[in-house]
């Protein structure tokens, strides 16, 4: 088995991003390039669905860091749902969950940016 | 045959080619090593990602991501502790010169990288790092507790 897969679709206005395997040193560079495909192609609203992410490494919260920027200067943003509990525990203990919107699952996330899912 | 378990100290070592196709087999050791040590789950989880964030640093900054170098890994269990000793003779590091970014201070301003060090220092208890200039041996030793 690969030690990553992204599979990458669009709902509405949202770029949803599922990384399966683990983000790391090794790896990094794949998650990086589809990150940055989707910002080139004007998505600017990102969510990852993290249920199939084993593990992140800094050099994958590096990525993201490096975008997060660009995305919200063109009204986008970088979300986070279903994160397993590992996976919740370094974004957490480095006070990223602060930075991010973290939703318990992809629906949740939608509807936080998709104004006609809102009730 | 039923063979009793001792609590006398083990240790074994691991080398590895200084590349980063093996962080996925270094962190699944560290995560089994964690197990049998006697770690739940959640701890045994940050063991393997302080395991990945050390070698990860020794691979891109000691060897500058030269890949013929061997990275060693000596794994101790003694009855208080896991201990993962991590040899090189790469760039050392010396404790003093371990500067940990400040979360609040990163979120205000992102960037990349910097924060492996952190991750290391929050998630074992004790992270040390020792130069020998004279052997050109150098080492990252990563602890947890038992308790």
């Amino acid at each position: 088995m690969a030690d990553l897969s992204i599979e990458v679709r669009q709902a509405g206005d949202v770029a949803v991003l599922l990384p399966a395997g683990f983000i790391n040193a090794h790896t990094v560079r794949e998650f990086e390039e589809a990150l940055e495909g989707l910002v080139r192609d004007g998505r600017y609203t990102i969510l990852l669905n993290c249920r199939n992410l084993n593990y992140i490494s800094s050099a994958g919260l590096g990525a993201i860091m490096g975008l997060i920027e660009t995305v919200r200067e063109h009204q986008g943003d970088i979300l986070l749902s279903d994160l397993q509990p590992n996976v919740f525990a370094i974004f957490d203990t480095l006070g990223f969950t602060q930075l991010y919107r973290v939703f318990g699952g992809e629906d949740q996330a939608l509807a936080a940016v998709t104004p006609e899912r809102k009730g | 045959m039923n063979v009793a378990a001792t609590m006398e100290p083990a240790e074994f070592r691991l080398v590895i080619p200084s590349q980063t196709r093996y962080l996925n087999l270094v962190t699944g050791l560290a995560k089994r090593a964690s197990l049998v040590a006697g770690l739940d789950d959640a701890t045994a989880a940050k063991v393997s990602i302080a395991v990945d964030e050390a070698v990860t640093n020794v691979i891109l900054h000691a060897y500058h991501g030269e890949g013929e170098h061997s990275v060693e890994l000596e794994l101790r269990f003694t009855e208080k502790a896991l201990e993962i000793h991590i040899l090189h003779s790469g760039q050392g590091l010396r404790g003093d010169q371990v500067v940990l970014p400040d979360p609040k201070e990163y979120i205000k301003h992102p960037r990349k990288g910097g924060l492996g060090l952190l991750l290391m220092s929050r998630f074992m208890d004790e992270v040390r790092f020792k130069a020998d200039e004279a052997s050109g041996r150098n080492e990252c030793c990563l602890i947890k507790k038992l308790d």
